[in-house]
């Protein structure tokens, strides 16, 4: 339907540059035919009835307007596009949170009515509980994700960034990451070491490899194996974690980290969720002044995620110095609120 | 008696699925869960079940997928329909495809319980009729109630459950009137005053596959202000 709509649209915008282009043609056309019958007059009587300079300047007049309205008329097509994509982005949105926020919310109603309706024996009474507070949470990370996205952003989540060294820093992430998805300590495995320090955001960064780490469990047939690798090139940290999953073709890659992206194919476990997660993680790595990329051979060949962040220097780096200027701003904020409230 | 019935509980979420296992047991049924497409087409034909319930998204093949193969082996099996998609588009498909009742999460359980003993007893009632009796011959057509299928002269048609079981309920009541609420009630388990036109519309369609001239009909005929009867 959709497609239907997108395919009428390209149809109207084709319809109306051919007309332009024809009114145009026909114009020339008319203006040419004219100018020789004028001119045969002329060489007739031999008067000078038309300026040819007028001429001129009334043909390229002319056509510069005729340029602008089809370069118009092109920007305006563009930019439909680009709203019926970010329409079809919110719908997509729309179903995926919807599921989101209702499967935890039908757990808990389910649990309240059970404990509501039956006599229930304590000790499943206190499992009845942890349950319901498990979807609770679940719907307050889910809550919360959203509205920091948002902040993210619009750049109003106070990042604090510090100056750390990286490969500690990265072993004690990659380890919570693998306790928070309980994987095994020989499946998920740090290699290769450097000797950097880096300007990050710890709890932003813990973000993206749980996300990074929930993926590659999603997204394995089997158990997740996970090898995280770190090098540095001369100016960046390079962190690539491996995983053996069902991998990514290459039409996908393209559009990962899109916003409310998610993959639909008949192979891949339809496995839930929101379509934000790694658009998260680009948009924390972002704001760190580094890249994330993904590269897969395709289908069953597994994949690998690629974090490239800007190694510190003292010598350098205007963009590391704003970093941490902002941090010390948003702090000083955060103190004197805190100064407030207490007065 | 229904009360040992065995229900494949197919839902991927872990803590909705066990809660809904612990309900159905409490009742008296056999559960047995399936976290996803694949496992629940495993399962389903490795054993005998008398209900599905089914979530629609899935882990590798979605519940359409799913309602679908069980559909093709069992023509009669009550599948009920859990889902958070609220959209009419994936409701209507669920019901093209055969599917018996749909429900949308959250729900109350109280009514879930209630439909599911309802889904059950209808099968019960169609099963134990259809034993006895497995086709039906009237004018130049006959039903199979068995395998749902029928013939109107040369042409083979497919039936759904519910249509199935509307022709059932009218032939069983053969020279009665049998008013719509009483179909509703029976049929569709709906126990409710609101002015529908769910009979009706199947009385169309029946009427289409089998009366000669579905406009004068001879063997379903309506009886204004009452409903309908059946006359061969």
């Amino acid at each position: 339907m959709r497609k239907h709509l997108s395919l009428q649209y390209i149809l109207i915008f084709i319809l109306a540059q051919v007309a332009w282009l024809s009114l145009l043609g026909l114009w020339i056309y008319w203006y040419v035919s004219n100018y020789i019958i004028y001119s045969k007059v002329m060489e007739k009587t031999s008067t000078q009835m038309i300026s040819e300079r007028t001429n001129i300047i009334a043909l390229v007049g002319g056509l510069i307007l005729m340029v602008t309205v089809s370069v118009g008329m092109s920007l305006l097509f563009a930019r439909l596009k680009s709203q019926i994509k970010i329409t079809r982005f919110y719908d997509n949105f729309i179903a995926n949170v919807t599921h989101e926020l209702k499967s935890p919310l039908a757990s808990i109603q389910l649990y309240l009515d059970t404990m509501n309706e039956r006599r229930i024996p304590r000790s499943k009474q206190k499992k009845f509980l942890k349950q319901m507070m498990q979807d609770s949470s679940r719907l307050n990370d889910l809550i919360n994700s959203i509205l920091e996205i948002s902040g993210l952003e619009q750049k109003k989540i106070p990042h604090r960034f510090k100056i750390v060294a990286a490969a500690p820093l990265i072993r004690s992430l990659v380890k919570e990451a693998g306790e928070q998805f309980k994987l095994q300590t020989k499946a998920i495995r740090v290699e290769g070491g450097v000797d950097c320090r880096i300007v990050v955001d710890r709890n932003a960064l813990k973000i993206v490899f749980n996300n990074i780490v929930d993926n590659a469990v999603k997204y394995s047939a089997q158990k997740a194996q996970l090898r995280v690798h770190l090098k540095r090139t001369f100016k960046d940290l390079v962190i690539d974690f491996t995983d053996k999953g069902i991998g990514i073709s290459a039409k996908e890659q393209k559009r990962i980290f899109d916003k409310f992206h998610r993959i639909y194919d008949v192979n891949v476990p339809s496995v839930k969720g929101t379509g934000l997660g790694l658009y998260w993680a680009k948009e924390i790595i972002k704001n760190h002044g580094g890249r994330i990329s993904v590269f897969s051979e395709g289908r069953d060949k597994g994949s690998m995620f690629r974090i490239e962040l800007p190694i510190y220097r003292t010598s350098q780096k205007r963009y590391v110095r704003k970093l941490l200027k902002m941090t010390q701003k948003m702090q000083k904020r955060l103190e004197s609120n805190e100064g407030e409230n207490h007065a | 008696m229904h009360k040992k019935s065995r229900i494949l509980l197919v839902e991927d979420e872990e803590s909705l699925a066990r809660g809904l296992e612990f309900n159905l047991t409490e009742e008296g049924y056999r559960v047995t869960r399936a976290s996803d497409g694949k496992k629940a087409i495993d399962v389903y034909e490795s054993r005998n079940f008398d209900l599905v319930i089914l979530d629609i998204m899935l882990p590798y093949c979605d519940g359409f997928e799913v309602a679908r193969r069980i559909r093709v082996k069992s023509p009669q099996m009550p599948i009920l329909m859990l889902t958070a998609r609220t959209r009419l588009q994936d409701r209507v498909k669920g019901l093209e495809i055969g599917v018996d009742d749909y429900m949308t999460k959250p729900f109350h359980l109280r009514e879930l319980l209630l439909r599911v003993r309802g889904m059950l007893k209808r099968k019960m009632w169609y099963q134990a009729s259809t034993k006895t009796k497995p086709a039906y011959r009237f004018g130049a057509n006959e039903i199979r109630f068995d395998d749902l299928t029928a013939r109107a002269g040369d042409r083979m048609i497919r039936l759904t459950p519910h249509e199935a079981m509307v022709l059932k309920y009218l032939i069983d009541h053969k020279g009665k009137v049998v008013s719509r609420k009483e179909l509703l009630e029976n049929v569709w388990q709906i126990f409710s005053d609101v002015e529908t036109r769910t009979v009706d519309n199947f009385i169309v369609r029946l009427r289409k596959y089998f009366e000669r001239d579905p406009a004068k009909p001879i063997f379903i005929r309506s009886i204004r202000s009452a409903g309908y009867i059946f006359r061969e």
